[in-house]
């Protein structure tokens, strides 16, 4: 039985009153030293004993009375669901990331989780959830221990990363506003927790931690890229000795040029410190996909594998759109910038075209395109036009240079976004007139995440002539110390594009002289072809359609659209060795009052409304009184 | 005078009890009750001079006359008239169930001031009288004597009595029955509050001796009429037994038995010739000198 207020059950206390009222007043009748008490014998009196029974009696009675006007006061109910709710809910999360699955390391999990299992209190209910970066509910709580111990032997590790946030959100999904605990049988990595934020959980839910234990020496490969006419790959020794790493490396599809070749093979060695991390060079090829694997069989077989997309070049494409499409008369300082490889050696191929030229394009041939560039609209015809506007919309990135070939209707078009508005500046304005500096108004913004703490360097650029931007839909990342927008985002359909209000050829401004254009210009080709042309997904975010695990495999990005390689790899932080202590552990678990308390509130007061138990505990407590009444009239 | 008349003239026994010493009361009910006795039938008792009588061993050396032995050369000793009075034995009930009084005297401080009034009564009309108090034995016993002083020690031990526990009145009066040597009257003070078989037995063997009993009855208002009202635990002053009782309900059948035990000592002792008077300790300590009187003129 619950009670809807059951504050008032401390009410209850008031049956302490005449239990001291009759302790304090055991004998309320006087008491008198007679005489001829052997007189008395004869008489129908009422001897001590029977006295003090009717006394236990009519103080039975008035407590119970007592006690059942405080019960009907606190109005109480029958929880459907029984005593096994009132024990509360375990709720066993196993974790099955990829890390468990070293050798021998998720049979101790298992054998930890049955014992969870085991341990539940009589009449607990007990349920299982699975967790690597989702979870999973594989038994509802029940009070069938079989069952749940079938769903542990059932359970098996994958190729995901930890998230205890996902655990710890399934668990109190679970728990339904009900008391219980999360019992959290997991290798205690550090990286469980994304973004160094932890999770919240009922004030009323318990967390406890069943340790698998800390990873054993591993060998990882955690990532391999492109670089120059390298592909590189970085190996990771989890362990507490230096060991030896043998990676191969494939290559396997078919080069472009029409070259048939076959796999290549190569291979290296290399010695890596205890702890540590080596970058393993091998000479890049032309193929569509490639495979570095490291030996290690004592570690964590899923991570001794990297997938690298090549698709047929080691750059990725970047078309600048200009008014001739020479782009050394009309994107020099664009062109060196973005040829030139960034910090983790990746460099773009940067073609050019103009209008004209784009009308006789196909779609498919903008899509091989990692991002565009768009420093001119003159002779761009309708289907250049739609061309664009179909690329930002599946996903494409344009970075637009409001310079002087940028026609703001045209535009508006091109990216499909009626509310932008580009206003050229006024010809008859003396340039030096007014001096714009540039300054971020979201120094958040990916764009300036290669700057830092240091994104005011941009202010040195100075800005002679700007065009005027007004967009209604996009975001000013940047103004101009006028407070003009300087830098707008827009997301028009699923595409990006980023709009800056002055050319990127030297003419309106200094930009192409300073250091911070390379870097500018590399950050933004890289957040527009964030969500297009990605090549590599970690198992937790493949894409729909794409089986979630290690390997290369093909995509399309709408329908029609020519398939894409994709490798999907597992994320490198599960081969990270740190873990956290149980405290910390807790530590980062916030306990909050109940979400759902509110809402279980209601259904408590709708079951209490339904049943009215007080009425009948009232009807008793009336009883009660009257038949102290009765007992009263008798003794006194 | 009626005794309904007598109660009205007389101390009330409250008022006897917060007099100071046991003779001042002795003396206040007696001459008080001498006084108004002036015109009635008892008279006649004096200390005149009645005859002489040989010597025999035993008899009181003070007694003996020297003049006459000096003109005889015989011993003689001189009997006065108040001399053929009676040997009186005053028993005093101490026992636990005495200690009750709810109209500011209790049973016991009644019987002792009666006790002391009939003493000195006694004492001033030259019979002998003694002093057996008694719980369920013995505790305290003075000899009959008839000599100007008995009556001080007489009074000095009633004021020094402690107060006993159990009553078994029976026994001392067997035990004093048996120790009687010669005739005289026996008048017992008690509630009465035991077996009563056993105690007209024990009364019953005085008369078969040839001695006289007066046996006053003392109780309580409250135990004669009950007058509780609420719901009372009664608990017994000899034997603390207790007994929870609603007087409503428990009064007619105490009053029953209590009517029923009354009316046997009086008819059990009056068949036998023992003297049965009840007196409640509301009533004038008088009443029971006159009670006194009229069994002491009928024993004369």
């Amino acid at each position: 039985m619950s009670f809807l207020s059951p504050l008032f059950l401390v009410g209850a206390l008031a049956a302490a009153v005449p239990l001291v009222l009759h302790l304090l007043k055991r004998q309320p009748e006087p008491r008198v030293k007679f005489p001829s008490v052997r007189l008395l014998r004869s008489a129908p009196v009422e001897h001590t004993d029977r006295r003090r029974l009717n006394d236990l009696l009519l103080l039975a009675l008035r407590v119970a009375a007592l006690l059942l006007l405080t019960v009907a006061f606190a109005r109480p109910f029958f929880a459907f669901g029984g005593g096994a709710e009132n024990a509360g809910v375990r709720v066993v999360a196993l974790d099955t990331s990829l890390s468990m699955s070293a050798p021998g390391r998720f049979e101790r999990a298992r054998a930890l989780a049955k014992q969870a299992v085991d341990q539940a209190g009589a009449g607990a209910l007990v349920s299982v959830v699975t967790f690597a970066d989702g979870a999973h509910v594989s038994v509802e709580p029940t009070a069938d221990r079989a069952l749940a111990r079938s769903a542990i032997d059932a359970a098996a590790p994958g190729f995901g990363a930890t998230s205890y946030r996902a655990a710890l959100n399934a668990g109190t999904e679970v728990l339904g506003g009900r008391p219980g605990a999360i019992v959290m049988v997991t290798d205690l990595q550090e990286s469980g927790w994304d973004d160094a934020s932890g999770a919240s959980v009922s004030g009323s839910t318990e967390i406890r931690i069943a340790d698998v234990g800390a990873l054993l020496p591993n060998l990882a490969l955690t990532a391999a890229r492109v670089s120059g006419d390298h592909i590189v790959a970085t190996v990771r020794n989890a362990g507490s000795q230096p060991r030896e790493a043998r990676l191969r490396l494939t290559l396997d599809g078919q080069p472009s040029g029409g070259r048939t070749a076959g796999p290549e093979v190569a291979e290296a060695t290399i010695a890596i410190g205890a702890n540590q991390s080596a970058d393993v060079p091998f000479p890049a090829a032309r193929a569509r996909w490639a495979t570095i694997v490291v030996d290690d069989r004592e570690g964590i077989e899923g991570d001794n594998a990297r997938y690298l997309v090549l698709d047929g070049a080691a750059r990725p494409l970047v078309l600048v759109v200009t008014a001739t499409g020479d782009l050394g008369l009309d994107a020099f300082y664009v062109q060196q910038a973005l040829v030139v490889p960034r910090s983790d050696g990746e460099a773009y191929v940067v073609e050019g075209a103009n209008g004209q030229q784009l009308a006789a394009w196909s779609q498919a041939q903008l899509d091989a395109y990692r991002a565009v560039v768009l420093l001119s609209t003159r002779g761009l015809e309708r289907h250049g036009r739609e061309l664009i506007a179909e690329y930002v919309r599946a996903g494409g990135g344009v970075l637009v240079a409001a310079g002087a070939g940028i026609d703001g209707d045209v535009l508006a078009e091109a990216l499909g976004l009626a509310k932008l508005n580009v206003e050229p500046p006024q010809l008859d304005r003396r340039l030096d007139d007014k001096v714009r500096r540039l300054a971020p108004a979201d120094v958040r913004h990916p764009v300036f995440e290669p700057f830092g703490g240091s994104a005011s360097s941009l202010g040195l650029v100075k800005f002679l002539r700007v065009a005027t931007l007004r967009a209604a839909d996009c975001e000013a990342v940047a103004r101009f110390t006028t407070g003009e927008p300087a830098l707008v985002d827009c997301a028009p359909g699923g595409g990006r594009a980023l709009v800056l209000a002055s050319d990127l050829n030297k003419q309106w401004n200094d930009f192409p002289l300073h250091a911070t254009f390379v870097p500018f210009l590399h950050q933004a080709l890289r957040y527009l072809s964030g969500g297009r042309r990605r090549s590599e997904y970690f198992v937790s975010d493949v894409p729909p359609g794409v089986a979630p695990k290690p390997g290369v495999a093909t995509m399309t990005e709408r329908a029609g659209a020519p398939e894409r390689l994709i490798a999907v790899n597992v994320d490198p932080r599960e081969s990270d060795p740190r873990r956290l202590t149980v405290e910390e552990f807790q530590a980062a678990v916030t306990r909050v009052k109940e979400t759902t308390h509110a809402a279980r509130r209601d259904d408590i007061r709708q079951a209490e409304g339904r049943q009215q138990v007080w009425r009948y505990v009232l009807a008793l407590m009336v009883a009660a009184l009257i038949l102290e009444s009765l007992v009263a009239a008798k003794t006194a | 005078m009626p005794p309904s008349q007598l109660a009205k003239t007389f101390l009330d026994p409250a008022v006897v009890a917060r007099l100071g010493t046991l003779e001042l009361k002795a003396r206040t009910i007696v001459e008080g009750f001498l006084s108004g006795l002036h015109r009635s039938p008892f008279k006649g008792f004096s200390v005149e001079f009645a005859e002489y009588r040989q010597y025999i061993p035993g008899d009181d050396l003070s007694t003996i006359d020297w003049k006459v032995y000096a003109r005889t050369d015989r011993h003689y000793v001189k009997k006065f008239e108040e001399e053929t009075n009676l040997d009186c034995h005053l028993m005093l009930d101490v026992s636990a169930s005495m200690a009750y009084g709810s109209r500011g005297i209790t049973k016991y401080e009644y019987g002792q001031c009666l006790a002391a009034a009939l003493g000195y009564l006694m004492s001033r009309q030259r019979d002998a009288v003694g002093l057996t108090a008694f719980d369920d034995q013995i505790v305290a016993m003075l000899p009959p004597s008839a000599r100007p002083g008995h009556l001080r020690a007489l009074l000095v031990t009633l004021d020094r009595l402690q107060r006993g526990s159990r009553t078994d009145v029976s026994k001392p009066l067997h035990q004093l029955a048996s120790s009687l040597t010669k005739r005289g009257m026996v008048v017992l003070i008690s509630d009465l509050l035991d077996d009563p078989e056993r105690v007209i037995r024990g009364l019953k063997h005085f008369q078969f001796r040839g001695t006289d009993v007066i046996v006053f009855h003392v109780l309580d208002p409250d135990e004669i009429e009950f007058p509780f009202e609420r719901a009372t635990r009664f608990e017994d002053l000899e034997t603390a037994e207790e007994v929870m009782a609603v007087p409503a309900v428990a009064r007619a059948h105490y009053l029953d038995a209590l009517g029923k035990l009354i009316d046997r000592y009086k008819r059990e002792l009056g068949a036998c010739g023992i003297d049965y008077h009840l007196i409640s300790t509301a009533q004038p300590l008088e009443l029971g000198l006159l009670a006194y009187l009229s069994k002491r003129e009928k024993a004369l």
